[in-house]
């Protein structure tokens, strides 16, 4: 996949689909998530070492909320935070949804989605790194990021991939000119 | 020409990139600890032992080798780490030791006869007479060549010594000899050299303004880029700074080696393997980079001119700008 298709924000059915996914408990739900997967891959989180205490701030800037996560095994805390909210967090890192999940499945290369500004990250560089790296070790599916394992997990694997797959096509297809990128 | 295959040596910075690398057909993989007895010295980034040994074993399992660099040098009252991270490559089963400090080579070969050792670009051999003291000194089997020969000087030193060759095809370049670096020392403390690390991320930022980024190393601007522009790492070597009435990169532009359209002539100057750089890079790169030159060198041992590998690889050099570097030494 190269990076000029995949530039896209999402797709518009998709963003009138957020206020509906703000409403979850989206929060306590990756937190949930994240504690499971330290259950069952905690080697995973070694990788980070003194980062893993480290508050990230994290903007999809195609939603309209944020999260911060600190990445600390099984007492790991997402939360979902409002854009400003910015100031007690050492990383803040900010790109489109579907760039900042490809990088959690492996689609695509950290490094040259920074490169070229596609997402930005300001902050501590060392925690970026040490967060990147671990993402990029960690090979992580759909399925382990919801607790799920055997048909289940290959099921929801199969069609959130795929989903995303599709959407990054439909974005990729309805790149927005100069002048929507702001609506 | 040589009559035996060329070696495909690739970079892994985790378990798994090592597995990309094995799997898009490295014949050889290098790799380091986690800590500073390797020259990739990054967070995040690298093997605890038991990753070390789970990494061998898939490598074995599918006909690739493993390579430990513990290229770094030792410090007085600290060597000990570095003998022992030696001892733990040995004890994982590694096909070779990759070093530099003649501690570190020393103790391989006095204690760890079974395995090779190999010599670090961090070693700076570039002569005869250099490469002649490490092999008849240490046993060293093969050199890692200096970014800095031309490939008439490749093939002219190959002829006078007896050990293989390692040559560097691609990747991040070093306008200095390397192991003699210590640029990013006098900014930071630290260097690739002694720390393993070149520019520590701990003391690298990234600030926005009106005018674009900046790019910041221990306080010190590097280089600063318009709005949307294409950012780099700020490496002092890669920086853009003023000199007189003029602003330029003063030691280095900031491009990448590839030397896929010379891997005929390499064989034919003799070389052994070829090297490709990058342990800080991710899977997406290495899978990518590894497949082209496994095509590549695979169509040379087949007695073609090999691939045009050029243009598949241009997004995946730093700044999209590509050299054959010293190879080609167009300024002589």
């Amino acid at each position: 996949m190269t990076l000029e298709a995949t530039e896209g924000r999402l797709p518009p059915f998709a963003r009138q689909l957020c206020p509906v996914v703000a409403g979850l408990p989206l929060g306590p739900m990756l937190t949930l998530s994240l504690r499971s997967l330290a259950r069952q891959r905690p080697g995973l989180f070694e990788r980070l070492g003194e980062h893993r205490s480290v508050r990230y701030f994290v903007d999809p800037v195609d939603l309209a909320f944020a999260f911060t996560i600190i990445p600390d095994g099984m007492r790991s805390v997402v939360r979902v935070v409002r854009k400003e909210q910015t100031a007690t967090s050492s990383v803040v890192v900010r790109g489109p949804l579907l760039m900042l999940l490809g990088l959690l499945d492996g689609t695509l290369d950290g490094d040259a989605l920074f490169f070229n500004r596609v997402i930005s990250v300001s902050g501590s560089t060392e925690a970026v790194l040490a967060l990147r790296n671990t993402i990029e070790d960690a090979e992580l599916l759909p399925a382990d990021l919801l607790g799920l394992s055997g048909a289940l997990a290959r099921a929801a694997n199969a069609g959130i991939l795929g989903g995303l797959d599709a959407m990054r096509r439909l974005a990729a297809s309805a790149k927005p000119g100069p002048s929507q990128e702001k609506s | 020409m040589s009559s035996t295959r060329m070696e495909l040596v690739c970079p892994a910075g985790t378990p798994a990139t090592l597995r990309a690398a094995v799997q898009a057909g490295a014949d050889a993989v290098y790799c380091g600890f986690r800590d500073e007895t390797n020259a990739r010295n990054f967070p995040g980034l690298n093997f605890s032992t038991e990753e070390m040994a789970e990494g061998v074993r898939f490598a074995h399992a599918h006909g690739s080798k493993v390579l430990v660099a513990i290229n770094t040098f030792g410090r007085v009252g600290s060597v000990d780490r570095w003998r022992k991270a030696a001892d733990a490559a040995v004890g994982c089963g590694a096909d070779a030791i990759i070093a530099a400090d003649i501690a570190v080579l020393d103790h391989v070969a006095s204690n760890h006869k079974q395995i090779r050792l190999h010599l670090s670009v961090q070693a700076a051999a570039a002569t005869p007479e250099a490469i002649g003291f490490y092999a008849e000194t240490f046993g060293v089997r093969r050199v890692v060549l200096p970014r800095v020969l031309s490939i008439q000087e490749v093939a002219t030193l190959n002829r006078e010594i007896r050990v293989e060759t390692e040559a560097f095809v691609f990747g991040g370049l070093c306008v200095m000899t390397e192991g003699r670096c210590y640029l990013s020392s006098y900014a930071t403390g630290k260097s690739p050299n002694l720390n393993g690390v070149c520019s520590p991320p701990e003391m690298v930022s990234y600030e926005e303004d009106i005018d674009g980024t900046v790019a910041r190393l221990c306080g010190f601007t590097i280089d600063r880029y318009a709005p949307g522009a294409p950012v780099g790492y700020p490496t002092l070597c890669k920086g853009r700074f003023k000199a007189g009435d003029k602003t330029s990169y003063l030691f280095e532009d900031p491009v990448s080696l590839n030397a896929g359209s010379m891997i005929a002539g390499l064989k034919a100057a003799g070389v052994t393997a070829l090297k490709i750089e990058g342990r800080q890079r991710g899977k997406g790169y290495v899978t990518e980079v590894v497949r082209a030159f496994r095509k590549a060198v695979d169509a040379v041992e087949q007695g073609s001119d090999g691939i045009e590998i050029d243009r598949i690889l241009a997004g995946q050099s730093e700044g999209g700008r590509q050299t054959t570097g010293a190879y080609k030494k167009s300024w002589r």
